[in-house]
């Protein structure tokens, strides 16, 4: 579904970003990425979306090599990639139904899909109830499951979310990972872009280290702090970690 | 037909022209003002271009005969011109007869009772088959015998179509001008909406909607700006038409003004189209400049 080779990212002021990344996510799957702020999670969730074009290598995502993409074809991979963000991006002056609708009114779609579709997805993050209501009305939990639902309901194939729990409190956060995962269940792809490790603990997924735009570990039932504790593994982290995790496994 | 998105669209063209009421009454009162002018412009220049061509079409060549002349010397001098290939036609006018014009023409501007004898001589009108033939005939009538001296209104002909070109040179430097402000002022509108829009931009770019579909509401703004200009304009222009206009002719006795367009309809319909796509192309290059980055 999603795959990177050698994938080098350089932005204009000289700031490398991304450096030599090796990745393959499997169709279906549900990935953490995980690291330090300025690792490079974001520029490569930015690189799944063609909201950036990688400085060299090869990424592909459903089939679309996301470097040779021609400009007018990006909508057509945005409608198979959801993106949620950290602060939402929910629009204020619209109702939740409003701002699901938007997404698939501006894209073209009949009258007829966008009935169908809006009160299917509403339904599917327990926001049915709450839709003639305004975002500013609503706690930061509702608003992140509105705004996953305005990412839903394109149905892609793909879910993207960048700190989608950075404003949430615990509560909040966990149910917000808990919908992501009923979503996963369903078949969508997900990559998690994430600091917050207890839910990157409680998932025990797939979790992609990066550290300095380099990929540091990839552990396919992995924990946030992984094999190492460290920026730089030693011996004894390593015996730690292994040890953890088959006392958990 | 889907009256979903219909509704969806005008709703958020409605938006959009609503955001900003004071840049949008600037934008229109521009293309008022462009639209008028232009509309003035075109009008003058299509009335004088008439005149001229009326004036070309009836330029006379007048051969006023010497005093000892006879009225026999004028008939032969007229046969002679009638056998001229480059002569349309030709009038004898005797000086009865000139003086009768005269005083037709002057009546009700000079009291012509005042002349109490008949100064004119005998004359001869020509007219010519092609204007551009006016000077070598005139030349030719010139040198011929009982031939007093010849007149015609080529200074003033030629004059009036002077005018006509260096106003039309003017007119069009200025018609471009104004054009190329309305332009700019309605792209800055359109930027300041695309500006205030730019979370719902960032959105519909982020769900995968079409560059069309992004710009379609701005360029509808910029059209609404342009139309709605252009309409206050023929409305003013209207007024202009049919109060202003028939008083200023009736004030300029002398000036063979004749009453221009008639097709008034045809022209408001062009200059709101000139309206219309000014407002189109601005929002559309000022749209495609914020989108590409």
């Amino acid at each position: 579904m999603i795959s990177l080779r050698e994938v080098g990212l350089v932005y204009p002021n000289g700031t490398r970003a991304l450096d030599g990344i090796d990745l393959e996510i499997a169709k279906g799957s549900f990935v953490f990425l995980v690291g330090h702020s300025g690792t490079g999670k974001s520029s490569l969730l930015r690189l799944l979306y063609r909201e950036q074009k990688p400085s060299s290598g090869m990424v592909v995502v459903d089939g679309v090599e996301i470097g040779k993409l021609k400009r007018s074809k990006i909508p057509e991979l945005r409608r198979k990639v959801g993106v949620v963000f950290q602060d939402f991006k929910l629009l204020l002056d619209k109702t939740v139904w409003e701002n699901v609708a938007f997404a698939l009114q501006v894209t073209g779609a009949p009258t007829r899909d966008v009935m169908r579709q809006v009160p299917r997805v509403l339904d599917l993050v327990g926001m049915a109830h709450k839709s003639r209501v305004f975002p500013n009305e609503l706690s930061g939990g509702e608003q992140q499951r509105a705004a996953i639902a305005r990412a839903l309901v394109n149905n892609p194939k793909i879910l993207l979310c960048d700190e989608p729990t950075g404003n949430l409190d615990p509560v909040n956060a966990n149910e917000v990972v808990d919908l992501l995962h009923r979503i996963n269940l369903k078949g969508t792809t997900v990559v998690v872009a994430t600091h917050n490790a207890l839910v990157v603990d409680r998932m025990r997924r797939r979790v992609i280290r990066l550290e300095h735009g380099k990929v540091l570990a990839d552990d396919e039932r992995g924990l946030y702090h992984g094999i190492e504790s460290d920026i730089r593994p030693d011996a004894e982290d390593l015996a730690l970690a292994a040890r953890v995790r088959s006392g958990l496994g | 037909m889907d009256w979903g998105k219909v509704q969806f669209f005008l709703g958020e063209v409605w938006r959009n022209f609503t955001r900003n009421v004071i840049m949008q009454v600037t934008a229109i009162g521009t293309v008022t003002v462009m639209i008028l002018l232009l509309g003035t412009f075109l009008f003058a220049q299509q009335t004088l271009g008439r005149v001229g061509g009326d004036q070309i079409a009836k330029i006379e060549i007048s051969v006023f005969m010497t005093e000892k002349a006879s009225p026999a010397d004028a008939q032969r001098l007229m046969a002679r011109l009638k056998s001229d290939p480059r002569v349309k036609s030709v009038t004898y006018i005797p000086k009865a007869e000139g003086l009768r014009q005269v005083r037709e023409r002057l009546k009700g501007q000079l009291d012509t009772s005042l002349l109490t004898s008949n100064p004119l001589p005998d004359a001869l009108r020509i007219r010519v088959v092609d204007p551009n033939q006016v000077h070598a005939v005139a030349a030719a009538v010139g040198k011929m015998p009982n031939v007093a001296n010849v007149e015609y209104q080529r200074d003033f002909v030629e004059r009036l179509l002077r005018l006509y070109d260096v106003m039309s040179k003017v007119g069009f430097a200025f018609i471009v001008l104004l054009v190329v402000t309305a332009a700019i002022i309605i792209s800055n509108t359109i930027r300041l909406t695309v500006y205030a829009r730019r979370r719902e931009i960032a959105i519909m770019q982020l769900v995968g909607a079409s560059s069309i579909y992004i710009r379609l509401p701005f360029i509808c703004e910029g059209f609404l700006d342009g139309l709605i200009g252009a309409v206050l304009a023929v409305l003013l222009l209207g007024i202009g038409r049919w109060q202003l206009w028939p008083k200023f002719v009736s004030s300029l006795p002398f000036f063979p003004l004749r009453d221009a367009g008639s097709d008034f309809g045809t022209f408001a319909l062009q200059l709101l189209g000139v309206g219309a796509i000014v407002g189109i192309v601005a929002s559309w290059v000022s749209v495609g400049r914020y989108l590409r980055t």
